[in-house]
């Protein structure tokens, strides 16, 4: 075995920059050990805390790496650079391999992975599984392009906002509907605060499980692309106490009995403020009339009562749901532009009070 | 057998007639050279449209509520700049034009096993371009490249074209996974056996079996997306018997192992680069191989990852969590040994080691963020937020894309006959390094917060991050202008380069410059391994002249 070159031994100078680097790592790890998270993301629910520690730990393994990683980059490449004084063509050390430090830096990842498994393992039974503890169980239901919430014992859905009473395991039954089945898209059910997010998946139903654990208003995220309003699509979870929640509660179910239930169904229109929304948003284009009296697009007098024009313009048949279809889309058609749902600035109910008075025409 | 007698029966012995014409020549060719330089030039069209799609997409995200892109526009516009991006730039450059350019010559053969089949290939890529671009007449499609169903079902009539720009596509990665399979296992030179290949023909050998395995499943599940598209049969339909999540399967049962195909080629790309400036044996050659295939393998088994907030059953998150964790010590061998290669070389600043460098700083950061990504309860945090925007672009942007400009300004000489110039490359990296990072790191941050992907607007506190990434991002396009003058400019002022300008010892720099049609003008013959610097080259039937030129490098 020939002996190696001295210069090919790791020398004092690559000690001492071990240690700078050791003194780096170490506080950036303690800066991420005590990193206050809670107070750049409210920690408000009883899942936040042990994702938060298990994003925690895995910055503090990963600072050493990248610290060790680019300090042994930027150090070797100066201190091995090519010398001015040095023929261009010399060589480097000719050392190919060194068993025992590739086996280091085989084994030391292997064993954080397995740690890291299974503090992930622990963790996830706290949100996936139907909580036996669960209060109540609740539906949450996404929409093109808002958020529905069935409560047991009300006879009517909330839109936009979930009020949560604090410090009560609750399950959510996730899922996605639409008035039209075939329309339904997956959307997604996030509140940053409490670290919790669940595809909502048209067909399926799928339960998360947490315990609000801190009171606030926090905003609920889609974050799966679910079509031209996806970027709108925010909801807003309420944790308030348990008495604001019952007085709450009481108070929909009296507003309940006196308005008569409210579903979403386009059926359930309301027949006179589509009336109204139709003289404000589409008579620019709309006559109320039949279907030859053309402005930009055709008059809507007979829209689902048409025989001469069984189809609407995209060639789908003249019901509720497909003329839904397009007041939400828009149409770009030979005759001109129709403007989607979002740039007509109309809502889900908007939508369905206009489809009701339009099926009055005729 | 004697060495004469085993060349005689090599699969490429024989020497066929120099193509003649302009169209057999520089359009038809059948030259892997020519094919890797129709792709670079395609890709780097392709490149530029979807950049600029970035920037619009940037220019809308400058401050909340902004006008400048409709909704609809804004999510045509991510969804080609993903596509395209992924498939018609990373893939096609990586594979198609570095794969083509570089591994036959690094293996000592005078082409591909299927010329014809390569040449095929080709031209599949400029008509799935033209097809994703040319959507946008009939409304591109709008649901991100991952194109989910239902969306992409109800949306507007470009996205059939996307089906079937992206089919084309896989066709052809399925027609040049085998051609490459089959050229590596085929057509090494005499005497190169498995460990004496070159490291990037490891990974290239890794990156066409994931190609010919991997993305027969894309095309079928696309065919299957155009058929409900098209003809309304209910695959993805929940309320006819079908399942949407059955794509989000299909789908990332390729595009995971895709994800390997864009990084295994700029692996073995750094693998070249930095024992070339180092001027010292690669640390851990066998190391860095076997951790190639076993990245391409574990690769299949990891996609549910994708899909943590997609109601899979727990006892499935599992294994796909453990699989995808035990992808991190691989990818960690790698970028140890690299920087191992580093300690007590002979180290040239260079160029293509520039971008060698920033590629192991920005890969191991993107690749420190995906073990984030495989811990469930931590995914179910950041998935589908800014910070997997952050992730992939680290992963692939700081990886595959720095990885492919190491390898330009690397092989350019080799391809072109020209040198780049040095001082404009360096330019190129510093700008282009630092504006990345302050574009991509602080979308991390962001996507903790509570900024989801693929959004128009966003809450009004993050507009200062927001805008600071925008501005970013503008200087990160910017950069790449520095490339495009210099790629020009070596065309007329470009110093000749001669056959070895950086002092390489793998078989692409013991021929010319752009080398002849034929590559080798006898089959050369190898005795031992590409990265012992110091000791005496590794092949017969070298020109001399040649072989000296390994040992005085012009940089």
């Amino acid at each position: 075995m020939s002996k190696r070159p001295e210069e090919f031994r790791l020398d004092a100078g690559f000690w001492k920059v071990t240690g700078v680097l050791g003194i780096i790592s170490a506080l950036l790890m303690i800066g991420v050990a005590v990193f206050p998270i809670d107070s750049v993301l409210r920690e408000a629910s009883s899942v936040s805390t042990s994702i938060d520690f298990l994003f925690r730990f895995m910055a503090f393994f990963s600072v050493p790496i990248i610290v060790f990683v680019n300090g042994y980059i930027i150090y070797f490449a100066v201190r091995y650079r090519r010398r001015k004084d040095e023929p261009i063509a010399s060589v480097g050390s000719p050392i190919h391999d060194h068993r025992a430090l590739e086996n280091t830096w085989m084994v030391v990842p292997t064993i954080l992975m397995v740690v890291l498994g299974v503090l992930s393992y622990l963790a996830i039974p706290q949100y996936y599984l139907r909580g036996k503890d669960s209060a109540a169980t609740l539906e949450a239901i996404g929409h093109t392009f808002y958020f529905e919430f069935r409560y047991p014992g009300l006879s009517h859905s909330v839109d936009e906002d979930l009020y949560l009473p604090v410090g009560v395991p609750v399950t959510i039954d996730l899922t996605s509907a639409e008035a039209d089945e075939h329309l339904a898209v997956i959307h997604s059910f996030w509140v940053p605060e409490f670290r919790v997010k669940q595809d909502m998946i048209p067909g399926m139903i799928v339960p998360i499980h947490f315990t609000p654990t801190l009171i606030g208003k926090y905003d609920l995220i889609c974050t799966e692309f679910c079509g031209v309003g996806h970027s709108e699509m925010r909801g807003h979870v309420l944790v308030v106490s348990r008495a604001d929640f019952d007085a709450w509660y009481a108070g929909q179910q009296k507003s309940a009995a006196a308005k008569g239930a409210r579903t979403i169904k386009l059926a359930a229109g309301n027949v006179s403020s589509g009336q109204a929304i139709f003289s404000q948003k589409c008579t620019a284009c709309h006559n109320a009339a039949p279907f030859d009296q053309r402005k930009v697009g055709p008059g809507l007098e007979n829209l689902f009562h048409d025989p001469a024009h069984p189809n609407l313009v995209d060639g789908k048949p003249a019901n509720a749901a497909d003329v839904a279809w397009i007041l939400e889309h828009g149409f770009q058609g030979s005759m001109g532009a129709m403007p989607n749902q979002q740039a007509n600035g109309l809502s889900s109910k908007d939508i369905a009070d206009l489809i009701a008075y339009l099926q009055t025409l005729k | 057998m004697s060495t004469t007698e085993l060349l005689d029966v090599h699969p490429s012995s024989r020497i066929h007639p120099a193509p003649q014409g302009f169209i057999s020549k520089y359009v038809f060719s059948l030259d892997h050279k020519v094919i890797a330089v129709q792709y670079f030039i395609t890709s780097g069209l392709f490149f530029v449209l979807a950049g600029l799609l970035a920037e619009l997409l940037r220019v809308q995200l400058t401050q909340p509520h902004n006008t400048f892109l409709d909704s609809a526009t804004f999510n045509e516009a991510f969804t080609v700049h993903g596509s395209s991006m992924v498939w018609l730039v990373t893939i096609p450059v990586l594979t198609g034009g570095f794969g083509n350019l570089i591994m036959p010559l690094q293996i000592g053969a005078r082409d591909v096993a299927y010329p014809w089949l390569n040449m095929v290939s080709f031209w599949l890529f400029p008509p799935a371009g033209i097809l994703l671009f040319g959507s946008f007449l009939l409304g591109a499609p709008q649901a991100g490249w991952t194109e989910y169903p239902p969306v992409s079902v109800l949306a507007s009539p470009g996205t059939s074209m996307w089906c079937a720009a992206i089919f084309l596509i896989g066709i052809s990665s399925t027609i040049t996974g085998i051609n490459f399979l089959v050229t590596i296992i085929k057509m090494r030179a005499p005497g190169m056996t498995w460990t004496r290949m070159p490291l990037f023909v490891w990974a290239s050998a890794v990156t066409a079996f994931l190609n010919f395995i991997a993305t027969a499943n894309l095309s079928i599940s696309l065919a299957v997306l155009f058929m409900q598209r098209v003809f309304h049969v209910p695959f993805y339909d929940p309320t006819r018997g079908g399942s949407p999540i059955l794509w989000q399967h299909m789908f990332w049962f390729y595009s995971h192992p895709a994800v390997y195909i864009m990084i295994l080629p700029a692996f073995g790309i750094i693998s070249e680069v930095l024992p070339t400036m180092v001027r010292r044996p690669i640390f851990g050659y066998k190391a860095i191989a076997y951790s190639s295939v076993a990245i391409g393998l574990v690769s299949f088994m990891v996609w549910a990852h994708h899909m943590f907030t997609s109601g899979l059953a727990q006892w499935i998150q599992l294994p796909f969590m453990i699989m995808t964790m035990i992808v991190a010590i691989p990818t960690g061998v790698k970028v140890f040994s690299w920087v191992a290669t580093l300690w007590g070389g002979r180290i040239r600043f260079t160029t293509p080691l520039l971008f060698a460098l920033g590629f192991l700083s920005t890969f191991t950061f993107g690749g420190i963020t995906g073990v984030f990504l495989a811990s469930v309860p931590v995914d179910v945090h950041e998935h589908g937020t800014y910070f997997i925007v952050a992730h992939l672009h680290y992963v692939l942007f700081g990886g595959s894309i720095f990885g492919m400009f190491a390898g330009l300004y690397y092989w350019w000489p080799k391809m072109t006959g020209r040198m780049l110039n040095e001082t404009l490359g360096k330019w190129h990296f510093w700008v282009m390094f630092v504006a990345f990072n302050a574009t991509f790191l602080p979308m991390h941050w962001l996507g903790l917060l509570g900024m989801p992907r693929r959004v128009a607007t966003y809450d009004p506190v993050f507009h200062g991050t927001n805008l600071f990434v925008s501005i970013s991002a503008f200087v990160l396009g910017a950069s790449m202008l520095i490339f495009a003058f210099n790629a020009l400019r070596s065309a007329r002022f470009g110093k000749p380069a001669g056959p070895n300008p950086w002092g390489g010892r793998t078989l692409e720099w013991m021929i010319p410059s752009p080398p002849p049609y034929y590559n080798f003008k006898e089959l050369p013959v190898v005795v031992s391994g590409p990265y012992d610097y110091g000791k005496p080259l590794p092949y017969r039937n070298i020109d001399p002249a040649i072989m000296q030129l390994a040992d005085a490098p012009a940089y």
